[in-house]
């Protein structure tokens, strides 16, 4: 737990051993770096304002020295930018403060369970190259300007090249919910992924299956 | 917004320009016709009348032109400098209100996490007043991310757009509900079709969740959502069988700060309008079908 406000760190960290996890708690960003580094953590729980290194400097800087340990970053700043911000610095997630217990633990579980991947980790498809962590793609070397609903279904896409994805699956995948109904958000997104691989020279990456859906070609 | 009011301080000069010139026109072609008269008829005066006329309407170019550009120099200069303030304040009024919401939710912070961490460790007679510390806390701070929305005109640049199933999306966040809903022996009906919006996920779902919390709040047995299409436009439609809204508030449940109820921020719908009208939509409650309320939410949305 990377925090300098005594008061909640001293409060998470007792709701955190009462679940029975060890923690310790570095005060400000660079001790926080020194922790990272000396040491392999299950997770990090990161402020995002702290003094001497920030919160996304510390991420930065402990991604670049190759620490793969899942960091949830701690914001009070609710704006899209910070969040955007954090993810871009290698945080696996975020979240706003004040939270309710409950929620804090369900992102623990989740980034720890994300923990067992590597953190450089790039996919490919023809000249298209993902980097996963870096939440980056490119085309031929050159960066593929994309939304993050975008980004996410290109990832899952390629993640699984050489499955078929029916349309209610994608949905249910990306929206994390089954709708009844018919949508053509997954339509929309298709063609609005393929316009945009294709100005950039990618060639037809994701192929249509008829009477099933999409797939990226292996 | 500089080169607007530019525009508009040339343009106003630009007439005034216009109407001496003319003034100045008709004057002298007057005094000229005054001084041929009696030679007039002859083709010299004619002649000389046509010259001297020309050589009128060329001097009154040359000071035209080049006043022209002067005063168009002159505009930009007045319109910054009485613009630049204006911009200035706006936008430290802004870093005071995000710089105010950090600096409120940083305590709430510590007393929301404190009695969270403390509650299990309190004898069972006090462990319902830490609920109710945390609580209360977490309602203050997400006000005080209400005011901070609130604190800026609604502007579609402070959305993050993507393509949006808003029918997705009400289910989604229905969902979200349906638990409290039951408790209080609540159905949500959605019949909300397929409607895509060029939208901010994260507020929509911000909009839907007031909506929701709204009617959670009013309904005495059943909520439904619904949607209508009509051109360009998607209607989510989200009724409650409660009282409908008196004619006299359905305006002012809008306005910041204006609570029907002890409940809530009373901010919740402001929001809503608020999002709706960033979205280059709007937000309105009317009479429901079979009575209760109906909230309605008009966004324009992507032709497929």
């Amino acid at each position: 737990m990377i925090e300098d406000n005594a008061s909640v760190a001293a409060a998470v960290r007792t709701m955190l051993e009462r679940r029975k996890y060890a923690v310790d708690v570095a005060a400000d960003g660079d001790a926080g770096l020194e922790h990272l580094l000396r040491q392999q953590y299950d997770a990090a729980i990161v402020d995002v304002v702290l003094p001497g290194r920030d919160g996304f400097d510390l991420a930065r800087a402990a991604r670049a020295q190759g620490v793969q340990t899942p960091l949830l970053m701690l914001t009070a700043l609710d704006a899209v930018e910070n969040r955007v911000r954090g993810l871009d610095c290698g945080a696996d997630d975020y979240l706003v403060k004040p939270f309710v217990e409950e929620e804090l633990f369900a992102r623990l579980r989740a980034i720890t369970r994300r923990a067992d991947r590597p953190v450089r980790e790039t996919l490919r498809a023809g000249t298209l190259e993902i980097d996963a962590a870096g939440r980056e793609a490119t085309v031929a070397g050159k960066r593929l300007p994309l939304g993050a609903t975008e980004f996410r279904m290109l990832e899952f896409l390629t993640r699984n090249a050489g499955i078929a994805f029916t349309r209610e699956r994608l949905l249910e995948h990306l929206w994390e919910y089954d709708f009844e109904g018919s949508s053509n958000i997954v339509d929309v997104y298709v063609s609005q992924l393929r316009r945009k691989l294709k100005n950039a020279g990618a060639g037809e990456v994701i192929r249509t299956v008829w009477g099933v859906g999409y797939k990226v070609e292996v | 917004m500089i080169a607007r009011l530019t525009l508009r301080y040339l343009l106003v000069f630009a007439i005034v320009l216009a109407l001496l010139s003319a003034g100045a026109y008709v004057f002298l072609a007057r005094e000229y016709l005054a001084l041929l008269q009696p030679a007039l008829g002859t083709p010299e005066a004619t002649q000389a009348y046509r010259a001297a006329m020309s050589r009128v309407t060329l001097t009154i170019l040359a000071f035209d032109i080049p006043l022209l550009a002067i005063v168009g120099l002159a505009s930009w200069l007045l319109a910054r400098s009485s613009i630049e303030p204006l911009v200035e304040a706006r936008e430290r009024e802004r870093e005071f209100a995000a710089d105010a919401a950090h600096r409120l939710r940083s305590p709430l912070a510590t007393i929301a996490a404190v009695a969270q961490a403390a509650k299990p460790e309190a004898p069972d007679r006090f462990a319902q007043n830490f609920d109710t510390i945390a609580q209360a806390a977490l309602d203050a701070s997400q006000a005080v991310g209400e005011l901070l929305t609130l604190s800026r005109p609604a502007a579609a640049q402070l959305l993050q757009r993507e393509p949006v199933d808003v029918a997705v999306l009400t289910k989604v966040v229905s969902k979200e509900f349906e638990a409290r809903a039951e408790q209080r022996g609540l159905l949500i009906t959605n019949r909300a079709q397929s409607a895509i919006v060029d939208g901010d996920e994260r507020r929509l779902r911000e909009l839907l969740r007031n909506l929701f919390d709204n009617a959670l709040r009013h309904a005495r047995t059943a909520i439904t959502v619904d949607s209508r299409k009509n051109g360009r436009s998607v209607y989510l439609l989200i009724s409650n069988d409660g009282d409908a809204v008196a004619q006299a508030y359905r305006e002012r449940i809008f306005e910041r700060a204006f609570s029907g109820d002890a409940q809530g921020s009373g901010l919740g719908l402001a929001v809503v309008r608020w999002i709706a009208q960033a979205h280059e939509g709007d937000a309105f409650v009317r009479d429901g079908e079979d009575g209760g309320a109906q909230f309605v939410v008009r966004l324009p949305c992507i032709q497929e």
